[in-house]
C-alpha cells in the first residue's frame, strides 16, 4: 500500500509540475505583462523600463524557474490590481469555493446514488426512464441557465433565497443546486451501470442464496462494489467543481476563487490568474491522488496488487 | 420416493422468455429427496438441471417463470417467497459452480461466512466467528483464524470452494443443493472436494442434491439418480439400478461414454451420443431424444409412456433395452 501511495504521489507531483509550466507559458502567450503593468497610454520607453525592472526581458524558461522557486518558497507574488500579496488574497477567497465545491458534490451524490440504484433495480421501467430524464435534463442544461431559472423561481418568484452575496448559508443553496445538478448525471449513470453489472454477478446470487435481506444484498453486497468507480470520479469531479465554479460564483456574486479568477482575467492581473490556475490544478491532481487511495482501500484487489 | 421426503417437487416447470419465443427449460419434472440421502441430477449442458436448482431456491433470473404443483420442504410450501425467504440460507443452502466469482471480492472470508449465521441466528460476532473457524477447520482449511481476515482473491479455487461449503453449512441446513460444485476445479481438487461433500453429508445427516454432468461423480456419490434430458427427467431410480440396469437409451449412452477400469481396453473407442440436444424453444411432443436414439422408431414421435418398476422410472416406448 505504501509503495502504491508513493508511486501515485510522485506521478501526481509530476502532473502538477507540468500543469504549472503549461499554464505559465500559455499565460505569457496571451498578453504582454509589461504593457498591462504600465497601464493605459504608457510610452514605449516606460514599457521597456518596466520590462527591465521586472526581469521580463530575460528568457522565458529562466523566468519560469524563478517563479517556480518563489512558489515553492511559499511566495505567490503580488497582485497587480489589489497591490496585496496573492497568497493572502487566495487564502481569503478559498473557504467560499471549498464550501461550494464540497456542498455541490454532496448534493450531487445525494441525488445521484439513490436514483442510480433505483434505476438499476427497476431497469427498463418508468422509474428507470424518469431517472434517465432527470439526468438528460441535467446534462443538457447549461448550468448558468439552470442557475437563472433557480433565481427566477426561488428569489424573484417565491422570495425564499437571496439573489447574490456570500454572507450566509442561504447564499449557497442555489449555487450548490446549480453546480451539483450539473455533475449529478455522470454519477447517476456510473452508479446505474455499475449496479446493473454487479446485480447480475455470481456473488449477488450467493448473497441471495444465503437468505440475506433484500436491503443487505443491495446495499452491502452490490452497492459497495458498484460505488468503487464513483469514489475516484467524486475526487475528479470535486476538482472540476472547484474550477468550474467560476461561472456560478460570478452569477451569484459569491466571493470565492472562481470569482477572483474571473476578476483577475478581466483586470489582466497575471500573478493572481497564474496562482488561481496553479492552485486549482494542484487541487485537481491531489484529489485524483486521494481518489486512487480511497479506491485502493475499497477494492482490496487494487490494494494488494 | 416420498412419504418421509425432505424435499418434494411435483410437476415443476420453468419457462424463459427469449427473443425466439418461450424456452421451456424445465418441462414438468417431479422428484423427491429423503433425509440424509444424496440425489444426483445428471445431464448435459442446457438440459435444465441448473434451472431446476435455481427454481427450488427461488433464485431464477427475472425472465424466468416458474410453476409447480408442489414445492415443499418438510411439508412447508417453499413455493411461497415468504416461506422460502425464511428457510433459504438457513435450512436450505446452496453451493455454486464458480468459486472464483461466487464470493464477494469486497469483503473478507470471515465477514461472508458470519453474515448469514448472524442474520438467521441473531448470533453475536464472537459466536459467529467461533462457528466459522470450526467449520473452516472441518472443511480442511489450515490456520482458519488467519483465513477469516483474507479476501477471496487471496485464495485458490479449491480453497474458495471449501469456503463456499463452509458458508453453506454455517446454519446447519438439512438440505444442501450443490450445482456443479467441482466442475471449475482441477481434477485432483475435484476428488478432494467431492470426498469432503460426501463425508459431511454422512456426518451431518443432511440431504444433498448434487447437480452434475459428470457420471463418474454420480457413480461415486449418489444414492438416487435422476437423468435429465431436454428439460425432462427421462430416467430415475436408485444409483445401483441406474448403473446396473439402465432402461433409457440416453442413460445407456451416457454410461457408455465413461471408460471402465478393467473393461475398457487401451485404444478402444469410447461410446458417443451423436448430434446435440434439441432446441428447447416451443412445444415438444414425443420423445426428445428420438433424433439421437439408436432405437428410435415412428411411435417415438407420439406421447411417451412413463414406465415404472418399483421406484425405478423411465420414459421410453421400449419396456427394456435390446
Amino acid at each position: 500500500m505504501l509503495r502504491f501511495a508513493t508511486r501515485r504521489l510522485a506521478l501526481a507531483l509530476l502532473v502538477a509540475l507540468t500543469v504549472s509550466a503549461i499554464s505559465f507559458f500559455l499565460l505569457r502567450l496571451s498578453g504582454d505583462i509589461a504593457i498591462a503593468l504600465a497601464g493605459e497610454g504608457a510610452r514605449d520607453i516606460d514599457i521597456e523600463a518596466i520590462r527591465a525592472q521586472y526581469g521580463l526581458d530575460r528568457p522565458l524558461l529562466f523566468q519560469y524557474g524563478e517563479w517556480l522557486l518563489q512558489v515553492l518558497g511559499g511566495d505567490l507574488g503580488t497582485s497587480l490590481f489589489f497591490r496585496t500579496s496573492v497568497g493572502a488574497l487566495v487564502l481569503d477567497k478559498l473557504p467560499v469555493t471549498l464550501i461550494l465545491g464540497i456542498s455541490s458534490l454532496l448534493f450531487a451524490l445525494l441525488i445521484s446514488i439513490p436514483l442510480g440504484v433505483l434505476a438499476a433495480i427497476y431497469r427498463n421501467t418508468w422509474i428507470d426512464r424518469l431517472a434517465l430524464s432527470i439526468a438528460v435534463v441535467g446534462q443538457a442544461l447549461p448550468n448558468f441557465f439552470f442557475a437563472l431559472i433557480l433565481v427566477m423561481i426561488f428569489s424573484i418568484g417565491l422570495r425564499w433565497l437571496p439573489v447574490s452575496g456570500s454572507g450566509s448559508w442561504q447564499n449557497f443553496v442555489m449555487p450548490t443546486i446549480a453546480l451539483g445538478y450539473y455533475v449529478a448525471p455522470a454519477f447517476m449513470r456510473l452508479v446505474r451501470a455499475g449496479m446493473v453489472e454487479v446485480l447480475s454477478a455470481d456473488y449477488i446470487r450467493t448473497a441471495r442464496a444465503k437468505g440475506l435481506s433484500r436491503r443487505s444484498v443491495i446495499v452491502k453486497h452490490a452497492l459497495r462494489n458498484a460505488v468503487v468507480p464513483v469514489v475516484s470520479l467524486s475526487a475528479v469531479q470535486l476538482g472540476y467543481l472547484l474550477g468550474g465554479s467560476v461561472v456560478i460564483e460570478t452569477i451569484f456574486a459569491l466571493d470565492g476563487l472562481g470569482f477572483l479568477a474571473y476578476e483577475s482575467i478581466t483586470q489582466k492581473d497575471f500573478p493572481v490568474t497564474q496562482a488561481v490556475v496553479m492552485l486549482l490544478s494542484v487541487f485537481y491532481v491531489l484529489l485524483t491522488f486521494v481518489g486512487d487511495l480511497v479506491n485502493a482501500w475499497l477494492d482490496p484487489r487494487i490494494r494488494v496488487a | 420416493m416420498s412419504g418421509g421426503a425432505i424435499l418434494d417437487v411435483r410437476h415443476l416447470k420453468v419457462d424463459l422468455a427469449t427473443e425466439r419465443g418461450t424456452l421451456h427449460a424445465v418441462r414438468d419434472i417431479s422428484f423427491s429427496v429423503e433425509p440424509g440421502r444424496t440425489l444426483c441430477i445428471v445431464g448435459e449442458s442446457g438440459c435444465g438441471k441448473s434451472m431446476t436448482s435455481l427454481a427450488i431456491m427461488d433464485l431464477l433470473p427475472k425472465s424466468a417463470r416458474r410453476t409447480a404443483e408442489t414445492l415443499s420442504f418438510r411439508g412447508e410450501d417453499i413455493g411461497s417467497p415468504k416461506v422460502m425467504g425464511r428457510l433459504r440460507g438457513d435450512r436450505i443452502a446452496m453451493i455454486f459452480q464458480e468459486p472464483m466469482t461466487a464470493l464477494n471480492p469486497a469483503y473478507t472470508i470471515g465477514d461472508q461466512l458470519c453474515e448469514a449465521y448472524r442474520h438467521h441466528r441473531k448470533a453475536s460476532a464472537r459466536e459467529a466467528r467461533e462457528k466459522a473457524i470450526a467449520l473452516l477447520e472441518r472443511v480442511g482449511i489450515a490456520s482458519a483464524g488467519d483465513r477469516l481476515g483474507q479476501f477471496p482473491h487471496q485464495l485458490s479455487g479449491g480453497l474458495r470452494q471449501r469456503v463456499m461449503i463452509a458458508m453453506a453449512l454455517m446454519c446447519g441446513p438439512s438440505l444442501l443443493i450443490a450445482d456443479e460444485p467441482t466442475t471449475a476445479l482441477d481434477v485432483t481438487i475435484q476428488a478432494q472436494i467431492l470426498r469432503l461433500l460426501a463425508e459431511l453429508q454422512e456426518e451431518l445427516g443432511i440431504a444433498l442434491v448434487l447437480i452434475t454432468h459428470d457420471l463418474g461423480i454420480v457413480a461415486r456419490i449418489a444414492d438416487d439418480v435422476a437423468v435429465m434430458y431436454a428439460g425432462q427427467i427421462v430416467e430415475q431410480g436408485k444409483a445401483g439400478d441406474i448403473f446396473g440396469d439402465p432402461h433409457h437409451p440416453y442413460t445407456r449412452g451416457l454410461i457408455d461414454c465413461i471408460p471402465q477400469p478393467g473393461k475398457t481396453r487401451p485404444g478402444e473407442r469410447l461410446g458417443t451420443i451423436a448430434n446435440t440436444v434439441p432446441s428447447l424453444v416451443g412445444e415438444m411432443r414425443g420423445c426428445a431424444f428420438r433424433d439421437r436414439c439408436p432405437h428410435a422408431r415412428p411411435v417415438c414421435a407420439e406421447d411417451v409412456p412413463e414406465r415404472r418398476a418399483g421406484d425405478h422410472m423411465w420414459r421410453c416406448v421400449l419396456e427394456a433395452l435390446p
